[in-house]
């Protein structure tokens, strides 16, 4: 309301293109990747001239682009094939289905895990520097000692999902149970409302946020620890695919696959779990669970590890 | 005589009942965080030889002794010495380019110019910058560098963002009607505030510089840790691999915990309660 009415003072005044365009923000927001794929061609093209021996070896934005087109549409053009063994949704339902039975495993036994730490001070001090040794362990130590393990296959991959996301999950359910508001516990013993009934509409909707954190970190360290298992220990899936191009030496395949696996885990984020998130918060007036997660982690050590290992 | 020594002995009691809870409580926490590390280093232990191979699972004893051979061997400081330096040149670089964006983002439109790219640093993982360089350089340092500035400088230059928009206004109104230049502006009223901020970015980036740049080193280095992790490996020598995880688990927690944390309780001396977190 209030910008409303300040700004109305200003719009009455005539605005100079030039205001206009320090204004808008869509302008530089277009500006930053047309710079990016122009210096990109320019680049190309000096470094071609300087340095001649690089030129396979460094990709146009084209040929990234084609590379990527035709992976998107060759498995449906009649006498055309992937380059590799097998096509993008193959590969992508692959990685996809390791990655859910992998989350679904950290799910159950952290949420297990992180319940009883919430719960009781003994479990807490049992599990707690070794649930921390495991938010600061990288995929990459997991991913090169399952595969040494297991070998190659599906459980090296699925096992780097498990243990990558636990600790995520643990840490959050476990903050989850400790910030239950005790006050509508006492009402509910107050007010005799029954064990079950008190536990459906206190103790899980003021879970649900942390879970809702703990589901997305899981998520997002998951998928990227999944990639790196493939890369050492896959024979198929997404990360395999990037070793593979690595492999050749065909840089704009590891971009153009790069790309998918971003857009794939936009498209995640965007269409799968906001819609859940929106669906399951409705009953709230307005916190988005994206500032919860970051309250949470302005927080104290844990914060700092879990931010860290989501990266990578 | 009574009365007047009478609420001391009340006042000690309490103290002392207060104490002990205090003291069982801590006893009995020891207790059971004593008990998890006997639990999973037994079951480490057990497991090795017996549920797996222990040339698959070598024991945390085995780990130990292994980790004094290679200490003594003088591999370890050579490897590490090559690790801290890429670390300190890319997340030193990567520092300064985050500061510069995130300083020029209080203007809007460069805060627009460089959403997107805040945007990919902190969601395309790390392992394609480290493959894609990895062709492009080779084995040359270039690689790891970029890598850790790509990987980093968003972490960076959003905390510096956020502590610019915070900036107390009043203050900075102060200083300007009490006519303090420009330099001593910033230097007094803009910096500190932007310490913490600052802080937090380096600790978050920190941490993800010292796991890219082992990522780094397995695709393309000749020394460091993340080499020789990657040589052990496929030689299938289990001990030493898993030396090397101990060995980069402990560095990086010196560095985070003792070198970052001495820097912060120095630089917030003049603050109290603040270097506690």
């Amino acid at each position: 309301m209030t910008t409303a009415t300040a700004q109305l003072p200003k719009s009455t005044k005539p605005v100079s293109l030039v205001t206009r365009w320090k204004r808008s923000t869509w302008i530089p927001r277009v500006l930053f990747p047309i710079t990016i794929l122009l210096f990109w061609q320019v680049g190309m093209q000096v470094i071609r001239r300087i340095w001649p021996f690089a030129v396979d070896v460094l990709p146009t934005p084209m040929e990234v682009v084609d590379m990527m087109w035709g992976e998107i549409i060759n498995p449906f053009v009649e006498g055309k094939q992937a380059i590799t063994r097998e096509n993008l949704y193959l590969t992508f339902g692959r990685s996809l289905l390791r990655l859910g039975s992998g989350f679904v495993i950290a799910m159950v036994i952290g949420t297990i895990i992180g319940l009883a730490m919430g719960l009781s001070k003994a479990v807490d001090a049992f599990f707690h520097d070794w649930v921390m040794a495991l938010l600061a362990m990288p995929a990459l130590a997991w991913a090169l000692f399952t595969g040494l393990i297991f070998g190659m296959g599906n459980r090296s991959p699925i096992v780097t999902v498990v243990l990558t996301g636990i600790p995520f999950v643990i840490v959050n359910v476990r903050e989850g149970v400790r910030n239950t508001p005790r006050e509508l516990f006492d009402m509910a013993n107050a007010f005799k409302v029954p064990r079950n009934r008190a536990t459906r509409h206190v103790l899980i909707p003021s879970l649900m946020p942390f879970f809702f954190a703990a589901i997305r970190y899981a998520f997002s360290i998951g998928w990227k620890g999944l990639v790196i298992a493939e890369v050492f220990s896959g024979q198929d899936g997404a990360g395999w695919t990037i070793k593979f191009y690595y492999d050749a030496h065909r840089a704009h395949g590891i971009i153009g696959y790069a790309f998918f696996f971003v857009i794939f885990a936009l498209l995640l984020e965007k269409l799968v779990f906001e819609k859940i998130s929106n669906r399951v918060f409705k009953w709230r007036p307005k916190t988005t669970d994206v500032a919860l997660v970051e309250a949470l982690f302005d927080g104290p050590d844990d914060a700092a590890s879990a931010t860290a290992a989501a990266q990578i | 005589m009574v009365a007047a020594t009478d609420p001391d002995i009340q006042h000690t009691t309490e103290e002392q009942v207060a104490q002990q809870a205090r003291r069982k409580e801590l006893v009995q926490r020891w207790f059971w965080r004593i008990l998890g590390y006997i639990f999973f280093l037994g079951v480490w232990e057990y497991g090795s030889g017996r549920i797996l191979e222990e040339a698959l699972l070598p024991g945390p004893t085995r780990i130990i002794k292994t980790f004094g051979e290679l200490w003594a061997g003088g591999k370890m400081l050579d490897a590490f010495q090559a690790t801290t330096f890429r670390i300190a040149v890319g997340f030193g670089l990567s520092f300064i380019i985050g500061l510069f964006i995130g300083l020029i983002s209080q203007n809007r439109w460069w805060e627009a110019f460089f959403r997107d790219a805040t945007l990919i640093s902190l969601t395309a993982p790390g392992l394609i910058w480290a493959l894609i360089t990895a062709i492009i350089f080779g084995n040359r340092i270039a690689g790891p560098i970029i890598t850790i500035v790509l990987t980093t400088f968003a972490l960076v230059s959003v905390n510096v963002y956020e502590g610019v928009k915070s900036l107390p206004k009043d203050l900075v109104d102060m200083g300007k009607a009490f006519r303090v230049d420009v330099i001593g502006r910033n230097r007094h009223i803009v910096l500190p505030h932007l310490a913490p901020y600052l802080f937090t970015g380096v600790r978050f980036g920190f941490s993800i510089a010292w796991k890219v740049t082992v990522l780094t080193e397995i695709f393309s280095s000749g020394r460091g840790i993340g080499f020789e992790m990657r040589t052990s490996s496929q030689l299938f020598q289990m001990d030493e691999f898993l030396t090397w995880i101990l060995a980069f688990f402990l560095f990086a927690l010196f560095l985070e915990k003792v070198v970052l944390q001495a820097f912060e309780n120095r630089y917030f001396r003049w603050r109290q309660g603040v270097a506690a977190t």
